[in-house]
């Protein structure tokens, strides 16, 4: 699959991924002699980072970052490319001192240390071969400041007997947003909803397939729900109850997508 | 971003440095949405001090150094410690042989070795609306708010590449958008002394990346610049207007801003916040480094009133070599009037536990830089408690 994503260091490279979930700082976060990851926090500790996609949410700490990046690739000891959500300016610049190709506004969440991952910073692209890419559509429906979440069926393909949003696959070249609003009157009988926001895309892992979330937010005028046969259940909950359901991966970070993260 | 034909012919064929120093500006343009590159006058790189940037920062100076040349007037931050005087600082060999190394590094590049926090002390004044590239947050600060020049708050590297190209990428405080204000600071206190360093401690933390406009006191330019250390400390902000002050204060656009009020009461809070010590062993007089008139200010107080603890006082060397009066009447009192290095980037770790200073800027980065405990207060407070 592959997967749009911003430019910021020109170049192309490829290599396996270490990725870590929490920010990185390069002063402290790993050793400038060996490149090997010294934060436990990153889940990666003694990996090294030497000819690896490195994926983090974003950079932290010292500006002197920057320095270390530029040391470690001079060592041979650097990675060979960086994949971000918001790349910050003291990786963007040691990444540009080191020659070492950056791409961001990628949801590193659903990158795996050990996938197989070209980068183009060129071009704007981060393919993974080894993984099959699903589009899909998740719509947090609003009411009252609470928001559906509905089972999944035994009849539908995946995650059964799982907490959800309302989603849908986007078949084609249609319309994300098109697609979630058929989904919404299909799946709840809802009408007269109202389109509030749309979020970045969320990468949703599974196994060796990748759902690409696409999340919108709708305000709905009634909570008279009528359910088809893709669910079997559904709640009215306050956003911040989410983390008490067992969900399909990654439904949090969908919310937090178009509703900004819990309080 | 677009680029002129000089611009592209120094990416495509300039030297190593020349073609580095574009793909950084290019990088930092592309994270900015910035849609050109803007000449500037000057610029002020920061990443000197060797306790700051350590052996990762020095290896890099030195390989860039090799074909780098800076193309604008330049001026650097502060060192680690006092060139001069390292040995009775108590300073180790080691330190001040990679600190020499990195000063030599950027006087290879055709840096003016200033090694001072203040460019705009020592003969760097960009004219008002003159766009320029400066790292070293109070400067940065003092250049926009007081002056009228344009600059953001660059990253060591950045300033220093776009010192070899001669311009930076323009966005932010380049354009005329970037420099409106964000809310409105009212002061509802006349300010003397520290205050100005605690109207700035308090707003920062209150404004955060926000562009302030003051209202409801006045100062001279010596007290914007505490205030404007302060809030660069505190908060990411980049420039302030100060109702009847600042150059650029009569045209901002303030209606429909959101307000915010600072009382004596905050400034009472932000000083007891900021102090935690109870006996200094060391009083820092700096940070940033003082202009001729505070240096000449502090002989007369230290005159009257000898202090029975070191009193460590930071300058540029510009300064301190036109004031050999001021610095002899400090030095007969026991005090050490240091140069090329200043408050929290100097080596005070290995003697010092507590340091009792007026700067706000100090007080914030003292117990995270230096491992200090702080007492905050007024010069002359700190002087009558240690006569």
């Amino acid at each position: 699959m592959k997967i749009r994503a911003r430019g910021i260091v020109p170049g192309r490279a490829s290599g396996t991924a270490i990725a870590s979930p929490v920010s990185f700082s390069f002063v402290g976060g790993v050793d400038p002699a060996n490149g090997s990851i010294l934060e436990d926090a990153t889940g990666i500790a003694g990996e090294r980072l030497e000819g690896r996609v490195f994926a983090f949410p974003t950079g932290k700490g010292s500006t002197v970052g920057s320095y270390v990046l530029y040391g470690l690739q001079k060592r041979g000891h650097g990675p060979a490319a960086i994949v971000n959500r918001r790349t910050d300016a003291v990786v963007a610049v040691g990444a540009t001192l080191a020659g070492i190709p950056v791409v961001d506004r990628v949801d590193v969440g659903g990158l795996r240390t050990g996938d197989r991952i070209v980068v183009d910073a060129n071009r704007g692209s981060v393919d993974l071969p080894d993984v099959k890419g699903k589009r899909v559509v998740t719509a947090i429906l609003r009411n009252r400041g609470r928001i559906l979440i509905v089972r999944r069926s035994k009849k539908v393909g995946a995650f059964q007997g799982r907490w959800s949003a309302i989603s849908g696959h986007i078949e084609g070249r249609e319309d994300p947003k098109h697609r979630a609003i058929v989904e919404v009157r299909e799946e709840t009988g809802l009408r007269g909803i109202v389109f509030r926001s749309a979020g970045d895309p969320v990468l949703a892992r599974d196994g060796a397939t990748m759902y690409i979330v696409h999340p919108f937010l709708f305000d709905a005028p009634s909570r008279r729900v009528r359910l088809d046969w893709e669910n079997v259940e559904h709640r009215w909950i306050r956003p911040e109850e989410l983390a008490r359901f067992k969900t399909v991966p990654r439904l949090p970070d969908v919310v937090a997508a178009v509703l900004g993260p819990p309080a | 971003m677009r680029l002129t034909r000089a611009q592209r012919h120094l990416l495509d064929e300039g030297t190593d440095a020349q073609r580095k120093a574009m793909e950084i500006l290019l990088t930092v343009g592309r994270l900015a949405d910035a849609p050109r590159l803007v000449p500037i006058t000057s610029a002020h790189v920061s990443g000197a001090s060797y306790k700051m940037i350590g052996d990762p920062g020095l290896e890099f100076l030195e390989d860039f150094a090799r074909d780098a040349r800076v193309s604008v007037p330049t001026t650097v931050n502060p060192l680690g410690t006092d060139l001069a005087q390292w040995r009775e600082l108590g300073v180790p060999a080691a330190f001040a042989e990679k600190q020499g190394r990195i000063a030599r590094a950027y006087e290879t590049m055709g840096v003016r070795p200033t090694f001072s926090c203040t460019p705009y002390l020592v003969g760097v004044r960009p004219a008002f609306g003159e766009h320029a590239a400066w790292a070293e947050s109070n400067a940065v600060v003092f250049a926009n708010s007081v002056l009228g020049a344009r600059t953001n708050r660059e990253g060591g590297p950045a300033a220093l590449a776009a010192a070899i190209v001669g311009a930076t990428p323009e966005y932010g405080l380049h354009t005329d958008e970037g420099r409106e204000p964000t809310v409105i600071v009212k002061v509802r206190a006349r300010p003397r002394g520290i205050d100005y360093s605690l109207i700035g401690l308090v707003a920062g933390e209150r404004v955060g990346d926000g562009l302030p406009y003051f209202r409801g006191f006045r100062g001279t330019e010596g007290d914007l610049k505490w205030l404007g250390a302060a809030l660069a400390s505190s908060g990411a902000c980049g420039m302030f207007h100060l109702e009847g002050v600042t150059p650029e204060a009569r045209e901002a656009r303030v209606k429909g801003l959101k307000s915010i009020t600072i009382t004596p009461k905050d400034l009472i809070a932000a000083k007891r916040a900021h102090t935690d010590g109870t006996e200094a062993d060391l009083i820092g007089l700096g940070s940033p480094q003082l202009s001729a008139e505070e240096l000449q200010a502090i002989a007369r107080l230290i005159d009257r009133k000898p202090p029975r603890i070191p009193v460590w006082v930071f300058t540029s060397r510009v300064v301190r070599d036109a004031n050999p009066d001021a610095v002899g009447i400090i030095e007969r009192r026991g005090g050490r009037v240091l140069a090329d290095t200043c408050l929290e980037v100097t080596l005070l770790e290995h003697r010092f536990s507590t340091v009792a200073t007026p700067s706000g800027k100090g007080a914030y980065y003292l117990p995270s830089l230096c491992k200090q405990k702080v007492i905050f207060d007024d010069v002359e407070t700190l002087l009558e408690r240690y006569a």
